[in-house]
């Protein structure tokens, strides 16, 4: 291998080609493993895809639970919150996730795919996994809910179903971690990981033990549905699933924040302002995630209150404290480099100056708020012992996490393929004007949507319920008529988010597919930004507008805490 | 630098002052909240219990429907009525899909309530006070709660439970003073009623009328009204009314046969319902529900009276 190849860097302008396997990016610089690209390329598809039925049945799903339209009937209602939680949560995310893996192990890392072969058995087994799971779903043989808790019983091949698809997404982890070990040996890097793959990494750590969770949970329950074993413990089944559902939350979250410093490089030349502070925050997030699933049993008989208090917190909820130094850090990286570049006015000429004609730059912002305000406030809040008395199973919940994994994850996820389409696709983006206006449709969409239902939560309304006139009941219950605006509310959220992700999926498609090839970095149409100069002194504060930026943070998480604890105060005792 | 190696010197780079104290007061802050949590279990009146029985669904069953039988004061729309007395245990039963019996409580003072499950997982909520507690087959959740407001509440299930899920609900009811059942319907409400002593009393030749009065309770006990109505409306299951004795179209091993409902036929459905499954109620299977054959007997009589 030449030397000229081992150089990396921005923006170097090197084209040539000297090892038929790769092709040195001519935007910026990187050595991309042909068959690697492939890979992410494939994995990139199949979560859009499984993004659209997603968001199909999203639309169904708000449209019935809105009572004035009602549109399904109970048995498809189910049917499609089951669908909907699994290819939202499960087949989206993952999907992208592991092409995330492969882009941030071989690309940033200018090395090459370690087994190809088992690139595609993994990608095989995971769009078998979800061909099988979303068909039983359909023909109506898994009406159990993405949480399956047993003793509710599933066809078989539901079961197998998620277990092919687990399997092939552990494959695609190991393969991470074989790229690293090539890219390691070869020295294709410096001396230290990259931090979006230092980020990613610890993604990857979380998804071993996540995915192992989920073996030893549905491994059991699939003998179980097929009468080889006689009865699957409803506590147990609980406590290991959630090993599963929530720690796979900390996967989504490392990877996402990743994906923000990884935006703060591209967009305005930014790094985090301190990289052992941010790479600490990282290995929080493994230590102290491990029984994640302390959070779902908070109500729950079985567990004695002082397993819930420990077990959520471990005395200082450092799982939450490096959330809380990413949400400095990150926006931190943004204004440090925007100060380099001169905007050093006042508290926010960095931010108003910011680049918000690029969509993963606004993306990616909204993500940070919409996951700091709305998911991670009602996060803290929901997850502490007592106050989860008052939005357990409550719709505030998936209130919760579409300010979470949906403001969050899956916005920051449409954000970044801005950047995807012109680097791995090759492709210039079809419909600038609409991508500009994409991420504020689907943040408004999202908010609306997500507050409501947390509101709408607070106020009683269970989720996963077909009908708030329980119809068929010996009684019936008219909830607070507060409730009428916000499902209205809601309504109008949901849609318009759905209309977001629509537009979204139609430039993604038709820049994929029919949009002009990029030749070079003049095709570009999303600026990268060259590295921001350096700074002259470190003397006093290095991001101020941050620091308001956040203690503003704090006060609203303080309100919302207090809130929640008076609330609770006011219900009958209980012990 | 964040897509390259981070630059030289960067573990030891110094953590800037607006950083630090950000960290700084995260940490505080994470720590505060898990001590507020601790504290709250000392000062505060709402905790989650950690009192837990391992036990089995037909056993809760036994004890729940034992319980409902011994104390059951009236029936509010098939649902019966207990009215337990103050720091007494009180046992409720979630199943597919009710919650029974219907409970009368007093204001400020304290139940033991002894949650579980016969099928699948339910979640027991009351509304409009909204506190939300997982209730599990195979354990027993003990909740001492002391309501602090007098009123009607309704308990709500928001744990998906089956294709019945949404009128699975249930009532207590919080009252400050005897009259205050005035409101409620229940002053009329005895200690037990006629057949629930005779439940109770020794072996003997019950007449035709009180089978069907016995029927009656088991109908409300083993909660089949949940989803068979006796009104002739159409619900989950098919109705009782007028059941007796007709021609109807079942599915036995994939075939449709025609069979006439007689007492055989009852007894079969109720305990081996998927063996022949009444056409149009194909995807809201019935549970087996295990009854003695005394309870057969009434509950037969019962249909039959249902004209």
């Amino acid at each position: 291998m030449s030397n000229s190849i081992q150089e990396t860097g921005v923006l170097n302008g090197n084209v040539s080609t000297t090892n038929s396997i790769f092709r040195t990016c001519d935007i910026t610089g990187f050595k991309v493993d042909l068959r690697s690209e492939k890979l992410i390329r494939a994995n990139a598809v199949a979560s859009v895809v499984s993004l659209l039925m997603a968001v199909v049945a999203a639309l169904l799903l708000v449209f019935t639970r809105y009572q004035p339209v009602h549109l399904l009937n109970a048995e498809w209602y189910y049917r499609l919150v089951t669908f909907h939680g699994l290819n939202a949560l499960i087949f989206w995310i993952i999907f992208f996730e592991i092409a995330g893996l492969y882009f941030g192990s071989t690309v940033i890392l200018n090395t090459r795919m370690c087994s190809p072969r088992w690139g595609w058995i993994a990608f095989a087994m995971m769009v078998a996994g979800l061909v099988i799971s979303n068909i039983m779903i359909l023909i109506g043989k898994a009406d159990v809910m993405l949480t399956s808790y047993t003793p509710l019983k599933a066809h078989p091949l539901y079961y197998l179903g998620v277990i092919l698809f687990a399997v092939g997404a552990l494959i695609g982890v190991i393969l991470f971690f074989g790229n690293l070990m090539i890219a390691r040996r070869e020295r294709t890097y410096g001396d230290s990981l990259p931090l979006v793959t230092y980020g990613l990494m610890t993604a990857a750590i979380i998804a071993v033990i996540t995915l192992a969770s989920g073996a030893i949970i549905y491994i059991p329950t699939f003998l179980w549905s097929l009468g080889l074993i006689q009865n699957v413990d409803p506590a147990m089944y609980k406590l290991i699933w959630w090993g599963l559902g929530h720690s796979s939350q900390q996967i989504n979250v490392a990877a996402m924040v990743s994906i923000w410093y990884m935006t703060s490089f591209l967009t305005v030349g930014g790094t985090s302002i301190n990289e052992k502070v941010s790479r600490t925050a990282f290995v929080l997030y493994i230590l102290f995630i491990c029984l994640a699933s302390a959070h779902h049993l908070l109500t729950d008989p079985g567990v004695s209150s002082a397993w819930k208090v420990w077990n959520t917190s471990y005395a200082m909820y450092l799982a939450v404290l490096a959330s809380m130094i990413h949400a400095f850090a990150v926006p931190s990286s943004f204004e440090s480099a925007q100060r380099r570049w001169g905007y050093n006015k006042g508290l926010f000429e960095w931010l108003t100056k910011a680049p918000w004609g690029n969509p993963a730059f606004s993306s990616i912002i909204l993500a940070v708020i919409g996951f700091g305000f709305i998911g991670g406030t009602t996060g803290v809040i929901f997850g502490m012992e007592q106050t989860n008395i008052i939005v357990h199973n409550t719709i505030a919940i998936p209130g919760h996490f579409k300010g979470t994994v949906v403001i969050g994850t899956t916005l920051t996820f449409m954000g970044i393929t801005y950047y995807l389409i012109p680097l791995i696709f090759r492709r210039k983006i079809v419909g600038m004007g609409w991508a500009k206006w994409q991420p504020w449709l689907f943040f408004i969409g999202i908010a609306l949507l997500s507050i409501s239902m947390i509101v709408l939560g607070q106020l009683g309304v269970p989720r996963r319920h077909w009908d708030s006139t329980f119809s068929g009941g010996p009684f019936t219950y008219n909830f607070n008529p507060a409730v009428d605006f916000f499902w209205t509310l809601m309504m109008l959220g949901g849609t318009i988010a759905f209309l977001s992700v629509c537009i979204w999926i139609g430039i993604v498609v038709v820049s994929v597919f029919f949009g002009p090839r990029v030749n070079g970095p003049q095709d570009m149409q999303l600026k990268i930004s060259p590295l921001a100069p350096e700074a002259k002194s470190h003397k006093g504060f290095e991001a101020p507008g941050t620091l308001v930026l956040t203690l503003i943070f704090l006060l609203v998480f303080l309100a919302l805490f207090f809130l929640n604890w008076k609330w609770l105060a006011a219900t009958w005792n209980v012990r | 630098m964040s897509l390259l190696s981070p630059a030289q010197g960067w573990y030891y780079k110094k953590v800037s002052k607006d950083e630090k104290m950000w960290m700084l007061i995260s940490l505080v802050l994470c720590i505060m909240l898990f001590i507020w949590m601790v504290m709250w279990h000392v000062y505060g009146k709402q905790n989650p219990s950690s009192t837990t029985y391992k036990t089995s669904t037909t056993e809760f069953a036994q004890l729940a429907e034992a319980y409902v039988k011994k104390n059951m004061i009236g029936v509010d729309n098939g649902i019966p009525v207990v009215r337990p007395e103050p720091n007494s245990d009180v046992f409720v039963m979630g199943e597919m899909w009710r919650w029974s019996p219907v409970l009368v409580l007093e204001v400020n003072q304290a139940y033991k309530l002894h949650i579980s499950s016969k099928d699948v997982m339910h979640g027991f909520s009351i509304q409009p006070v909204n506190m939300n507690f997982q209730v599990y087959p195979t354990y027993d959740y003990v909740l001492e709660f002391k309501p602090t407001e007098a009123g009607e509440y309704k308990v709500i299930c928001n744990e998906f439970c089956g294709i019945g899920h949404h009128g699975m609900i249930g009532k207590i009811v919080v009252i400050e003073k005897d009259e205050d059942l005035k409101k409620y319907g229940y002053e009329n409400f005895k200690k037990s009623t006629a057949a629930t002593a005779a439940v109770g009393g020794v072996k003997q030749e019950i007449s035709e009328a009180d089978k069907v009065l016995l029927g009656e309770q088991v109908f409300t006990l083993k909660g089949c009204g949940a989803c068979h109505k006796v009104d002739g409306t159409v619900l989950i299951g098919p109705s009782w009314k007028g059941l007796y004795g007709k021609e109807e179209k079942v599915k036995e091993n994939g075939k449709v046969i025609a069979v006439k409902v007689d007492d055989d036929y009852i007894k079969e459905s109720i305990l081996d319902p998927s063996k022949k499954i009444t056409v149009g109620f194909e995807t809201t299977a019935m549970p087996p529900t295990p009854m003695t054959d005394e309870e057969l007997d009434h509950i037969i009589a019962y249909i039959k009276s249902l004209k």
